[in-house]
């Protein structure tokens, strides 16, 4: 998916929301959608509503998953959900082009993505190889270091899994870590330091997963946009105290919508996805935007012409 | 247990049936244990076999219907190609395709974005059946942009036709889904620019079918996997699309399972043994045509042996059951066979019990059993005449016996048993004791008095018992016949030795110990004829020193030397026969020397040195460290103690006279002066003036040659108990004490010269007692002086 077509695309999701948020604020019901199908990514969300944090902290919430017939870009278009996740870097083009959110909740503290190269090949020797990336539009920093340190990959974008780097279609491919990379082990792919380039340790640890609304919605609900986001908070925090049931919670998500996946993924991912969460100095889970990340990330995608101009931090938050 | 094994210890038939049994079950087992292997790999080879057969049939099958695809898939790129501008002919060679082939899920003909300018982005002619019919729409959308689809990239990225990993296609319009791998090829234009993509689809359900109908074991099943390793075909149906076959191992280590999936994803063919939920099973494995699939066929090693460990236990049971009855039956036959030997053990205790007049069976047979009734009839008769023996030899023995005792009696008759105390005697105590190992021994001692001399010998003869004890009594007689003529050891054991070699004809000897102790004087003449060295226990303990003489026996010439030395009052000679040193205990340790000296030194440290108490403590010693030992020699020991008080002499006269018997007179005068002086009355007077006359008359005659004079010199002393006249010669030695006393019943002239004087000596005087002492000839007379 190319720049344009992917900031058309926001900027019509962004401009249904707003045109339909009369209709929303009439039933006070949150519609939560995850940016990606069930698994142990949204565990806290699902804690929240199972373990009724969000009836109790007086909120509406219910969550629906984007499917492959309506993905949750299209849902937002269509205005059937008032909350989603996004990376910080999908929020900074999104905002970038033109329509303002406002970060309720910062879940991820840390970057997860990687590339796995082939052949036990270190990632950055590979000039010129044919590296996955998602079409949904992860991926930003990616393309950024591929520029910055002049290896010029050849993006190949791929609907989801992992099938083509397995078939060895592919040199390389970028991974999350608390998913994809997974896969690939479960693929029987062998793992070791070289072939796994982590961006999170390269000067690239920028935030990801949060909690976006449309900043007119927000302005309009914030109180309900508060709850909504503690009680959420409170359902990560469970969520980290109590592993194994947590993940009970998950496991009902997923055989609800027939996610092809296991509990040991699960278990993989909701460990990774917690580790995540804790932030690398304050060794806290702090559930904040960082200034100095989103900078990073701003200045990144605006030396490479991914944004127009640099999105600041206050434009991210509740002013 | 323990009643079990003592059973089979008393039971011959049973112990000899389990060995057979035993060995039979050995051979049994290693031949069917070799059986059992080689029938085992035969399965196991036959289970190889049938399985790949299976496997290459199921991959036959599929790569049959994968070609038809594959060939399909060609002809519609031909058609495409053909035409490849003319957009709407694609719904045609889409539609035509499912037609022809009903079986195939569907098909796609992608092209890139915007290809066809006028068809938009988008451009996938797609067919598929629906129920009965078959619907073609165009493809592509917003919401399932194909291109990023793995179908479209792979044979786009790879460069050649390929299979897709197994995926779930969605169909939006029915908003139904199946599982599918779908056939790809890139569509490139002539100047080899892709222009898209054919694509045709098989449901996952008839491979699954086929596949998960393959169970050549009752037990057995089927998987499939892509290439990243997810099942696509398994029992577990949760496990489906879900897991991989790494899933597990990502948890539990688990390297065979890994090995396998590595294996099977590599595109793998072959077996492999390993455990899958904790059972035993064979894995067989091969990939699925050019899909990138791999299916295994998972039997359960019970399944596959479940037959041959059937006939395994089945073979083991009869084996078992047949080993027991073989040992019910060896039991049973061998006890009929060994009842014959029943029978006789039972004659066989009756003869044991004495009656051996018991009648033994008679079997009648031939065999080992009849050939050990016969010998046991044999030794049943040899048995009878050899007590009848045993009898009579018993009966002699007790004679021989008998004659032992009395013999032992005799010659413990022999040996004195009054033994003199300090009560009886005021100058020597006495004590011995003689332990034959044996009924009769070959130790001897022997004391008596004569003329205020002791004459004591002790002895030890070579070897024991009876042949030894004759030896001893001669010894002891031969020693009481010489020693009564002789007065000097040396001489006493010459001619002993002389006499006892010259009728020595078994060549036996004695080692003896001959001693004389003047009484009065304490000294001691003794010769040691290779006897033990006596010990002296007075002032301290210390040996005897005894010249080297050979025992008596050997040699009848042979000169044994005389040794003296002075006795003190209080001290004990303590003398003992080889039998003391060498007593041993229990582990043949001998008693020695040391501790011999060490009691003595002991009972002279107690003042134990009395005879009786030196002896006794060196008995007890003796015992106390032989133990319970068996006593190897006789062992005989004496113990002499001189115990002579000098007492104070309240008169001393003496006179010289020459040798001239015409001064008799002036002698007689000086002896009624003494006697008077003592307060003798007449008739004692009388009888010591005839005594002393006697004596030194003797002297004046025949001391000196004819014609020499020489001197006489009695000396007179008395205490309060004796008188005492010392006649001094120095004339030629002569003792007159060793003259054989006069036969008083001849006339005069028939007696020997000397005879009588002596006799009217011994006769009026107490004691007489003669000594030679440097070179003079001192005869001493003693009479006692009664008090009223």
């Amino acid at each position: 998916m190319t720049k344009r077509m992917k900031r058309t695309l926001y900027l019509f999701i962004i401009a249904m929301m707003a045109t339909v948020q009369t209709v929303t604020a009439q039933d006070e019901t949150i519609v939560f959608t995850p940016q990606w199908t069930a698994q142990a990514q949204f565990a806290g969300y699902y804690v929240a509503e199972a373990k009724g944090f969000y009836r109790e902290a007086g909120v509406k919430v219910r969550i629906e998953h984007p499917s492959a017939t309506q993905p949750a870009m299209d849902r937002l278009r269509k205005n059937e959900c008032q909350a989603t996740t996004l990376q910080l870097c999908q929020a900074l083009e999104i905002v970038d082009g033109g329509i303002p959110l406002v970060n309720i909740l910062q879940t991820s503290m840390n970057n997860a993505m990687v590339i796995v190269s082939a052949r036990d090949k270190d990632p950055l020797t590979q000039k010129g190889a044919r590296v996955g990336i998602w079409s949904v539009g992860f991926g930003q920093l990616a393309i950024c270091m591929s520029i910055k340190d002049h290896l010029n990959y050849e993006w190949v974008h791929f609907a989801q899994n992992v099938n083509l780097f397995v078939a060895g279609a592919l040199d390389a491919t970028l991974a999350m870590s608390y998913n994809e990379y997974y896969q690939l082990v479960q693929a029987g792919i062998n793992m070791t330091d070289k072939n796994v380039y982590r961006f999170c340790d390269h000067g690239y640890n920028v935030q990801e997963d949060g909690v976006y609304m449309n900043r007119d919605y927000y302005e309009k609900h914030k109180e309900q946009a508060h709850r909504f986001a503690q009680a959420s908070k409170k359902g990560w925090e469970w969520a980290a105290q109590h592993p194994e049931e947590t993940l009970d919670i998950v496991m009902q998500y997923v055989n609800k919508n027939y996610i092809a996946t296991n509990r040991v993924m699960q278990r993989l991912m909701l460990h990774e996805v917690l580790r995540l969460q804790v932030d690398r100095e304050s060794k806290k889970r702090e559930f904040r935007l960082r200034p100095d990340m989103v900078r990073q990330a701003s200045r990144l995608m605006v030396e490479n012409q991914m944004l127009s101009h640099e999105v600041t931090y206050k434009e991210l938050i509740d002013n | 247990m323990s009643g079990i094994i003592a059973y089979i210890r008393r039971k011959l038939s049973v112990r000899v049936s389990l060995w057979v049994v035993f060995f039979a079950a050995i051979i049994f087992n290693v031949a069917l244990g070799f059986l059992f292997y080689q029938a085992r790999e035969a399965v196991r080879q036959e289970a190889v076999n049938r399985a790949t057969q299976i496997l290459d049939k199921t991959s036959l099958r599929v790569e049959g219907i994968l070609n038809r695809v594959e060939v399909a898939s060609d002809m519609t790129k031909w058609l495409v190609l053909r035409h490849p501008d003319q957009a709407d002919s694609m719904f045609v060679y889409s539609r035509g395709l499912l037609l022809n082939n009903p079986d195939f899920y569907n098909c796609s003909i992608a092209f890139e974005p915007y290809y066809f300018k006028d068809k938009g982005r988008y451009f996938s002619a797609y067919t598929k059946h629906i129920g009965d019919s078959i619907r073609t729409t165009q493809g592509g959308s917003d919401n399932y942009q194909y291109f990023y689809s793995d179908w479209y990239l792979m044979p786009k990225l790879l460069e050649k036709p390929c299979w897709t990993e197994p995926y779930m296609d969605l169909d939006a319009a029915t908003n139904t889904s199946e599982m599918v791998t779908s056939y790809c090829q890139a569509l490139t234009d002539k100047q080899g620019q892709l222009i898209g993509v054919v694509n045709v689809s098989l449901s996952l359900n008839w491979l699954s079918q086929t596949i998960s109908a393959v169970k050549p074991y009752p037990n057995s099943y089927s998987i499939m996997i892509g290439r990243g390793g997810t099942y696509f075909v398994h029992p577990d149906t949760t496990k489906i699309t879900c897991q991989t076959i790494f899933t597990q191992t990502l948890e539990q280590p688990d390297t065979a399972m890994s090995a396998l999936g590595h294996a099977m994803t590599n595109g793998e063919e072959g077996v492999k043994q390993m455990k899958i939920n904790g059972e035993d099973s064979y894995v067989f494995y091969k990939p699925l045509g050019q899909t990138g699939c791999s299916m295994a066929i998972v039997c359960p090693e019970s399944d596959i042996f479940s037959g041959f460990d059937r006939l395994r236990r089945t073979i083991m049971g009869i084996v078992t059951v047949g080993l027991l009855l073989m040992l019910y039956f060896f039991v049973r036959i061998i006890t009929r066979e060994l009842k014959p030997l029943r029978r006789l053990a039972h004659e066989a205790e009756a003869i044991a019990s004495g009656q051996f007049d018991a009648v033994l069976p008679d079997f009648q047979r031939i065999d080992e059993i009849g050939q050990l009734s016969h010998s046991f009839g044999n030794m049943q008769q040899s048995l009878v005449k050899y007590i009848e023996e045993l009898k009579n030899t018993t009966a002699q023995k007790a004679s021989i016996e008998s004659d032992l005792r009395i013999a032992s009696n005799i010659q413990m008759g022999m040996l004195p048993e009054k033994f003199p105390s300090s009560t009886d005697r005021d100058d020597v105590q006495l004590y011995a004791s003689l332990t034959p190992a044996k009924e009769v021994g070959g130790d001897l001692f022997d004391f008596y008095f004569r003329d205020e001399k002791l004459f004591f010998c002790i002895g030890d003869v070579s070897g024991k018992g009876v042949p030894a004890s004759l030896f001893m009594a001669v010894t002891r007689s031969t020693f009481r016949t010489v020693s009564a003529h002789e007065s000097m050891p040396d001489r006493i054991v010459s001619t002993m030795n002389k006499t006892i070699a010259d009728m020595n004809k078994t060549h036996m000897f004695v080692t003896l110990f001959v001693g004389v102790l003047d009484l009065p004087t304490g000294r001691l003449r003794y010769c040691n004829a290779g006897h033990d060295a006596p010990l002296l226990v007075g002032a301290g303990v210390g040996e005897l020193p005894c010249d080297s003489n050979i025992p008596v026996g050997f040699m009848p010439t042979w000169k044994y030397s005389l040794q003296e030395t002075q006795v003190f009052t209080g001290t004990t000679i303590f003398l003992f026969t080889d039998g003391l040193t060498e007593a041993m205990d229990a582990q043949y340790e001998q008693f020695r020397m040391e501790r011999v000296n060490d009691v003595a030194n002991s009972a002279l440290a107690q003042q134990q040195q009395e005879p009786r108490q030196l002896i006794s403590q060196m008995t007890e010693a003796v015992h106390q460290f032989v133990g319970d030992a068996e006593q190897s020699d006789d062992l005989t020991m004496m113990a002499i103690q001189y115990i002579k008080q000098q007492r104070d002499v309240q008169m001393r006269k003496s006179i010289v006279l020459t040798n001239d018997t015409k001064e008799v007179p002036q002698l007689n005068t000086f002896v009624e002066e003494v006697c008077q002086t003592v307060g003798f009355d007449q008739t004692v007077t009388m009888q010591v003036k005839v005594a002393v006359e006697e004596a030194v008359v003797n002297v004046m005659k025949y001391a000196y040659p004819s014609g020499q004079s020489g001197d006489v010199t009695i000396e007179a002393a008395s205490n309060d108990v004796r008188l005492k006249f010392t006649i001094i010669d120095s004339g030629k030695p002569f003792d007159p004490t060793v003259q054989a006393e006069v036969d008083t019943t001849l006339s005069a002239k028939q007696r020997n010269i000397g005879g009588l004087g002596i006799h009217i000596i011994r006769q009026n005087m107490d004691s007489i007692n003669y000594e030679r002492m440097d070179h003079l000839n001192v005869l001493t007379l003693r009479k006692k002086i009664i008090h009223n």
